[in-house]
């Protein structure tokens, strides 16, 4: 993206909360932690690793917040980079022992991991058992809490705007551009003989994604006020991957294109409760079929069909 | 002058089976060296050893002197050891030009921080990045194909490729594992003129060969390895007249080559 688009989109994020209604920005937040969630994944995709359990890094941000606010009375702004922090922990751990497997013993150790946490914190009642945790506290600013949409959604935009830049540039590092190289075995070992470090980098890139997943995941519950097993469980795993590949996993903004669309769509949805699930379902099923790069490939594909006559 | 490469007593085995058993041999600066032998006499497991794919049981490996027994791949290719595969082996969803950029990683200095703000230097070393790249190319004589995806290239090419990959690194040592292997004469001859002549100006090589036409016309020296065991060591053109190596060969069409 060029330097004046980006500046566009900026500039219409930090006018929105002034034009919007409060039903819009609400849209509009979910938007941005979904779109965040959607960005960290593909960052981890983009490697040759599919993630199934994502949204158990959600989990782990949004309930380290909930319980340092909560159980323990610590401010819900140092939450904010402590869940990020815990997200990060178990990430390390996980990616050292699970980036070794490959294609669906990796996508299936990590959703294990994902049903794991759930299932943890539904077993204890200190952790709020099935129920979850009601009574989340916001952050004040100022001695006001951030009650309404219009406070809320700042704090919430600059973890989406970071996030996302981080994830944006570090595909330009030699760190970022040396994934590239680590999707199959073989070009892993090619990649090893030419000095990458691969495991190391493999790490360490799944650690970045989390920690953003897990920092976003405290303003998550922050803004939903509970916590509760449901909430980031396998669907919010499966959703984040099909937003993904809705979008288009070729470049970096497709799956955020995929992310901003679905959400927006879903939300509207959201009143007729299972319907969201059988649409999301119908639309990744005709995006595969009849346009397999997804969203983001559609002008490509209008050109090369309505082409220019030369 | 240490050697550039020391194999000392190496040992490699497999469970009860003795893969390479005390295998010594130096290779000088400069030098282009073939490892000989028939299948599965050891050579991609010597290879392997000396990468740092698989340490070795018992032995060591010096590198100009220095110990490098049982670094890993990554380790030894930051040290500068380079090497190809048996098998062509590429990032396959890359162009060219971005694969022989990949070879230069060691190299590149887009720090995390550079690359992350954007900084001037990072748009720098890009294009640094990307003209030694194109230097390798012009130097194999593949710089057309610049823009082509690795997984689309015909063989000849890809194998040129493999050793540009390698060669970026700008090693000390480049192992290639056959790299006339499945070529026609026209494409194993040009590949080994530039083995012989740009790529040998720049590194040590050593090379597995079953070919004896290449290795007696192209290589200075020959290490021959028979089931894990250095059966000769000495001027690849009196290899084909040694009659252990005649005896390890016998009635393998090759050696006609």
């Amino acid at each position: 993206m060029t330097v004046a688009r980006v500046a566009a989109l900026l500039l219409a994020l930090i006018v929105l909360p002034f034009v919007a209604t409060p039903y819009a920005l609400h849209v509009a937040i979910v938007v941005l932690f979904n779109v965040t969630y959607t960005a960290a994944l593909y960052a981890v995709l983009r490697m040759g690793y599919l993630s199934l359990g994502h949204a158990g890094f959600i989990a782990l941000g949004a309930y380290t917040c909930v319980i340092l606010s909560v159980r323990l009375g610590v401010s819900p702004w140092l939450g904010i980079p402590a869940g990020g922090l815990v997200a990060g922990l178990f990430a390390w751990g996980l990616g050292a022992l699970t980036l070794r497997l490959r294609g669906i013993y990796f996508a299936l150790a990590i959703f294990a991991f994902g049903e794991i946490v759930t299932a943890f914190f539904r077993a204890f009642d200190w952790f709020g058992g099935p129920a979850g945790i009601p009574g989340v506290p916001r952050p004040a600013f100022l001695g006001t809490p951030l009650a309404s949409h219009f406070a809320f959604y700042w704090p919430v935009l600059v973890v989406a705007v970071l996030g996302i830049a981080i994830l944006y540039r570090l595909q330009y590092t030699r760190f970022g551009a040396a994934l590239l190289t680590l999707k199959t075995a073989e070009s892993e070992r090619l990649a090893e003989s030419v000095g990458i470090p691969a495991a190391r980098y493999k790490t360490a890139n799944f650690v970045v994604s989390c920690v953003i997943t897990g920092t976003m995941g405290t303003l998550h519950a922050q803004y939903l006020l509970f916590v509760n097993p449901q909430v980031f469980g396998s669907t919010m795993s499966t959703d984040l991957l099909i937003y993904a590949m809705v979008g288009g996993l070729a470049g970096f903004w497709g799956p955020i294109l995929g992310a901003g669309l679905l959400t927006a769509l879903g939300e509207q949805l959201f009143s007729v409760g299972y319907w969201k699930t059988l649409v999301y379902a119908a639309i990744l099923m005709v995006v595969i079929m009849v346009l397999p790069g997804g969203l983001a490939d559609l002008p490509r594909r209008l050109r090369a069909h309505f082409g220019a006559p030369r | 002058m240490n050697p550039v490469l020391e194999v000392r007593g190496v040992s490699k085995r497999f469970g009860g089976l003795a893969a390479l058993s005390e295998v010594s041999f130096e290779v000088a600066r400069g030098e282009l060296l073939a490892l000989v032998g028939p299948n599965g006499a050891g050579k991609s497991t010597l290879f392997n050893t000396i990468a740092g794919v698989a340490p070795p049981t018992a032995g060591r490996i010096l590198l100009e002197g220095t110990d490098v027994t049982g670094k890993s791949s990554h380790a030894l290719a930051r040290l500068g050891v380079a090497r190809t595969f048996q098998l062509v082996t590429l990032f396959r969803e890359l162009t060219v030009l971005e694969n022989v950029v990949q070879g230069l990683h060691r190299h590149t200095r887009l720090a995390v921080l550079d690359g992350l703000l954007g900084l001037p230097r990072y748009r720098e070393d890009t294009r640094r990045l990307a003209e030694r790249a194109e230097g390798v190319l012009a130097l194999l004589g593949i710089a057309a194909h610049r823009h082509e995806r690795a997984d689309a290239l015909p063989l000849g090419i890809a194998k040129l490729l493999t050793v540009a990959i390698a060669l970026a690194t700008e090693p000390r040592l480049l192992l290639l594992d056959e790299p006339a292997a499945g070529l026609s004469h026209d494409e194993a001859t040009r590949m080994m003129d530039l083995v012989a002549g740009e790529v040998r100006k720049r590194c040590t090589v050593v090379l597995v060969e079953h070919n004896m036409r290449i290795v007696g016309n192209y290589c200075d020296r020959a290490v021959v390895l028979q089931f894990g065991r250095k059966i000769y060591d000495g001027a690849a053109a009196g290899l084909v007249h040694d009659p252990a190596v005649v005896d390890a060969y016998l009635g393998v069409a090759e050696m006609d080559g």
